[in-house]
C-alpha cells in the first residue's frame, strides 16, 4: 500500500518534470493561429556551403522548407505571397514555403531573441520581413546572418550606392538584409468628399486647412512600431528647416537649432486635430478606420499603389485617392533578413533572391495583386528587354487610386540619420503629446 | 505512522504543484528582477545596476511613470469602488425577494464570467466610439449631426471607458461572491432583527453589510489587483497619454533599443510590489473574516 503510493507520487513528479521541460518549447511557437511545425534541416548536411557558387546553394536548398515570418495583417498580401512566391519556389527550386504570419514584426524579433537566450540553434525562423527598428534590434543582438545580401545573384539589380538602400532608417545595411520592395509616404483623401484642388500641398497649407476644418485631421502617434507617424513629423522638420539632405548625417547642433520650430508647428496644429490632439491613432489601421468612418478626412499610406490595396481590402471607400505634398515625402526600402540560427539558410537565400526577380518585382507593384509596394531593384540595371518593358508597363497600371508617378518622384526625399528617430519620437511625446512647452 | 510522517507526506503530496509553480513563476520572477537590474546578456550586459529604477522613479522615464502610476491607481480604484457598490446593490436586490435568485438571473451573472475581457472591450469600442453603433443611431435619429458631437466615452483622457469596462465586468463577479455569503448565512439574523423591530434600511446597514463586508472587501481587493496590472483593456480603450502602467511597461520592453527592457522590467517589479501588497491585505482581511 505504502510503496504503491510512493510510486504513484514518484510517477506524478516525473510527469510534472517532463511537462515542465516541455514548457519552454510550448511557449515558443510563432504567435499565429496555427503555428506550423518548423522543419529543421538535418544537422548541416553540407558543411561548407559556398555562397558564391550559386548552383551549390540552390542544390543545398532543394527539398528544404523555408519558414518566412512576416506581418500577416493583410489578407491580400498573404494571398500574394502564397500565390506568387510559394508557387515559384516549389516549381523552380523544390522549396516549400511556410509563411508564418505574425501580428507585428517585433514578435518574430522576440522569437529569435528568446531562441538566443535559450541557446537554441537551429531555431525556427529562416527569413523575416523586416526594417527599421526591428532590424536595429536584431543587429544589436548580433543575431543576423552577416555578409550575404550583396552576394546573391540578383543583388546586381539593386542600386547599393543609393543611401535609401544601403541605410535602413539610417542604420547601415552592411550585407545583413536584402531589399524586397520600396514605399513612400503619402496621404489619402476621399474624392467624393473633396476636390483635388482643395488638397493641401505642403505642411504650411496643411496647417491652414486644419485651422479651417477643425477636428478633421490627425496623424499616427510617432513611436516604435508606428514609423508612419514619425515620418509625418520628419517631413514637417524637413519643410521647416528648408531641406532634407542636411539631415542625412547626424548633427546635434542642427537638431537643437530646428527642433523648437518643429514643436511649435505641431503644437499650433494640435488644437485643430481630431479630438483636439488629446489622443492620436496608434497605427495605420486605426487611422484607416477613422478615415473610412468619416471621422477624419485624410489617411496615410506607404503603398506605391496608393489607396488601391485598401480599396481591394474594403478598408477605404472606392473613391479614396492617394496624393502627396509638393516636397518632403519620405521614401525608403524594406528588406528580408536571415537569423544567424536559421535552420534552412540556403532556402532563405534562394527566396531572398527570388524576391528580386524582375517579373515578380513587376507583379508586386500592381494593385490587383494585393501587395502594391514599389520596386526594390533599379529598373535600369535589368538587361532583358522584355523584363524592362514589363517593369515600365506595370508602373503605368497603378490605377486612379495611386499617386501619379511624376508626383511621387518630384516629392521623394530620403529618410534622415537613424539617431533622429528617437529624438523625434521622444521629443514628440514630451513636447507635443504630454505638452510641456520649453 | 509517526507524528513526523504526516507533515512530510503532506509536503511530498504538494511537491508537484509547488515544483511547477516555483519553476514557472519563480524563474520568470528571478529573470524579470535580473533584467530590471540591467542583467541583459542578450546585449552583453551582465553587471547588476540600479540605473533602470533611478530612471523610472526620478529620471527621464519618471515623467511618464508617475502619471501612469496615478492613472493606474485612479482607474483601478474607481473601478473597484463602483463595482463593489454595484455588486452590493445587485446582490441585496436579488436576495431580498421572497424567492431566491432563479436560473435566468444566475445565468446572466455567470455567463459574464465566461466572456473574455478582450471581447467586452472590443464590444464597448464598437458601441461607444465616436463612430460607434450608438453614435450612428443617435445621428440617424438626428440627436447629433456628426461623430465629433458624440461624447468621448472610450479612448478618453480620464480612463472612463476602461472604468466602464471593468465596472460592467466585475459587478457580476463580486455580486456572486456577496450572494454566496448571503446564502450561507441564511435569513436568521435578518429575521431576528426584523422581529426586534429593525426597519429595512437598518437591517441592511446593521445586519447585511457587516455580514458580507469581509468577503466583499477581499473580492474587491482582488479586483483592484487585477485591474491595476491588466494590459489589454487599457491598451484597447486608453489614450496615448497618460497610459496605464502595464501598457507603459510593455512599451519599454518592446522598444527596439534592447537596453530599455530594464526600465520595462523595473516598472513591472513596482507593479508586482503593489499587487503583492494588495494581495497581502486581502488575505489578512479574509483571515479576520
Amino acid at each position: 500500500m505504502h510503496i504503491r503510493m510512493v510510486t504513484r507520487i514518484g510517477l506524478t513528479l516525473l510527469a510534472v518534470i517532463l511537462a515542465a521541460c516541455g514548457v519552454p518549447s510550448a511557449s515558443q511557437p510563432a504567435p499565429s493561429a496555427a503555428p506550423p511545425a518548423p522543419t529543421v534541416a538535418a544537422p548541416q548536411a553540407t558543411p561548407a556551403l559556398n555562397i558564391d557558387d550559386w548552383a551549390s546553394v540552390e542544390a543545398a536548398a532543394r527539398g528544404q522548407t523555408v519558414n518566412w515570418y512576416l506581418w500577416g495583417g493583410s489578407d491580400s498580401i498573404n494571398r500574394f505571397v502564397d500565390e506568387f512566391y510559394g508557387t515559384a519556389l516549389k516549381e523552380r527550386y523544390d522549396i516549400t514555403l511556410n509563411r508564418v504570419p505574425v501580428a507585428d514584426t517585433v514578435d518574430a524579433v522576440n522569437q529569435v531573441l528568446s531562441e538566443k537566450e535559450a541557446g537554441r540553434d537551429p531555431g525556427a525562423v529562416d527569413l523575416i520581413w523586416i526594417n527599421g527598428e526591428n532590424f536595429l534590434s536584431l543587429k544589436q543582438a548580433d543575431m543576423l546572418l552577416p555578409d550575404w545580401s550583396r552576394r546573391i545573384p540578383n543583388a546586381r539589380l539593386v542600386n547599393w550606392d543609393n543611401p535609401a538602400v544601403n541605410l535602413d532608417f539610417g542604420e547601415p545595411v552592411e550585407g545583413y538584409e536584402s531589399p524586397w520592395s520600396s514605399a513612400q509616404f503619402q496621404l489619402i483623401y476621399d474624392s467624393a468628399r473633396m476636390g483635388e484642388d482643395e488638397l493641401p500641398r505642403s505642411y504650411a497649407e496643411l496647417l491652414a486647412w486644419a485651422t479651417a476644418n477643425p477636428g478633421r485631421f490627425t496623424y499616427i502617434a510617432p513611436g516604435p512600431g508606428a514609423f508612419q507617424g514619425t515620418r509625418f513629423i520628419k517631413g514637417a522638420l524637413f519643410e521647416l528647416s528648408g531641406g532634407a539632405e542636411q539631415w542625412l548625417p547626424f548633427e546635434q547642433a542642427l537638431w537643437d537649432e530646428h527642433s523648437p520650430a518643429l514643436w511649435a508647428y505641431l503644437n499650433e496644429l494640435k488644437p485643430y486635430l481630431w479630438r483636439e490632439g488629446e489622443t492620436y491613432p496608434k497605427d495605420e489601421n486605426e487611422l484607416h478606420g477613422l478615415f473610412a468612418n468619416g471621422e477624419v478626412d485624410f489617411s496615410i499610406t506607404q503603398a506605391i499603389a496608393g489607396a488601391g490595396p485598401l480599396i481591394t481590402e474594403g478598408l477605404a471607400p472606392e473613391t479614396a485617392r492617394a496624393f502627396v505634398f509638393d516636397d518632403f515625402m519620405i521614401g525608403d526600402f524594406n528588406y528580408v533578413a536571415i537569423p544567424k540560427n536559421a535552420p534552412n539558410k540556403a532556402a532563405a537565400r534562394v527566396l531572398a533572391n527570388l524576391l528580386l526577380e524582375p517579373e515578380l518585382q513587376a507583379a508586386q507593384i500592381l494593385p490587383e495583386n494585393g501587395f502594391g509596394l514599389g520596386y526594390a531593384i533599379d529598373v535600369t540595371r535589368v538587361t532583358d528587354e522584355d523584363q524592362r518593358t514589363a517593369l515600365a508597363e506595370a508602373q503605368t497600371q497603378l490605377g486612379a487610386a495611386a499617386t501619379p508617378a511624376a508626383d511621387l518622384a518630384a516629392s521623394l526625399v530620403g529618410d534622415s540619420a537613424g539617431e533622429y528617430q528617437t529624438l523625434v519620437e521622444e521629443g514628440w511625446r514630451q513636447r507635443v503629446l504630454i505638452g510641456a512647452e520649453q | 505512522m509517526t507524528r513526523f510522517g504526516e507533515p512530510i507526506r503532506r509536503w511530498f503530496a504538494l511537491a508537484p504543484a509547488l515544483f511547477v509553480t516555483g519553476l514557472l513563476f519563480g524563474t520568470s520572477l528571478v529573470y524579470g528582477l535580473g533584467q530590471s537590474f540591467g542583467f541583459l546578456p542578450l546585449i552583453g550586459e551582465t553587471s547588476l545596476r540600479l540605473d533602470a529604477y533611478a530612471d523610472v522613479l526620478g529620471g527621464s522615464a519618471g515623467r511618464e511613470f508617475w502619471p501612469a502610476l496615478g492613472f493606474s491607481l485612479w482607474v483601478s480604484g474607481a473601478s473597484t469602488f463602483l463595482a463593489a457598490g454595484g455588486a452590493l446593490l445587485v446582490a441585496v436586490a436579488l436576495s431580498d425577494r421572497r424567492t431566491p435568485a432563479r436560473g435566468a438571473e444566475m445565468f446572466a451573472l455567470n455567463a459574464n464570467l465566461a466572456l473574455p475581457h478582450m471581447v467586452w472591450a472590443v464590444a464597448l469600442l464598437l458601441l461607444l466610439a465616436q463612430s460607434g453603433l450608438v453614435a450612428r443611431i443617435a445621428a440617424a435619429l438626428g440627436l447629433i449631426s456628426g461623430p465629433s458631437e458624440f461624447p468621448v466615452l472610450v479612448r478618453d483622457r480620464y480612463g472612463l471607458g476602461i472604468i466602464l469596462h471593468y465596472v460592467g465586468k466585475e459587478i457580476p463577479f463580486l455580486a456572486l461572491i456577496v450572494l454566496a455569503v448571503l446564502r450561507t448565512q441564511g435569513r436568521a439574523y435578518d429575521q431576528v432583527a426584523a422581529t426586534l423591530g429593525a426597519g429595512w434600511w437598518q437591517r441592511r446597514l446593521r445586519v447585511t453589510l457587516p455580514l458580507v463586508l469581509p468577503g466583499l472587501a477581499a473580492g474587491a481587493l482582488l479586483v483592484f489587483a487585477y485591474v491595476f496590472s491588466a494590459y489589454e483593456v487599457p491598451a484597447l480603450l486608453g489614450v496615448r497619454y497618460p497610459r496605464a502602467l502595464a501598457v507603459l511597461a510593455l512599451d519599454y520592453f518592446l522598444n527596439p533599443d534592447l537596453g530599455r527592457r530594464a526600465e520595462g522590467m523595473a516598472i513591472s517589479v513596482v507593479m508586482t510590489l503593489v499587487v503583492v501588497g494588495v494581495a497581502g491585505t486581502a488575505r489578512a482581511l479574509e483571515r479576520k473574516a
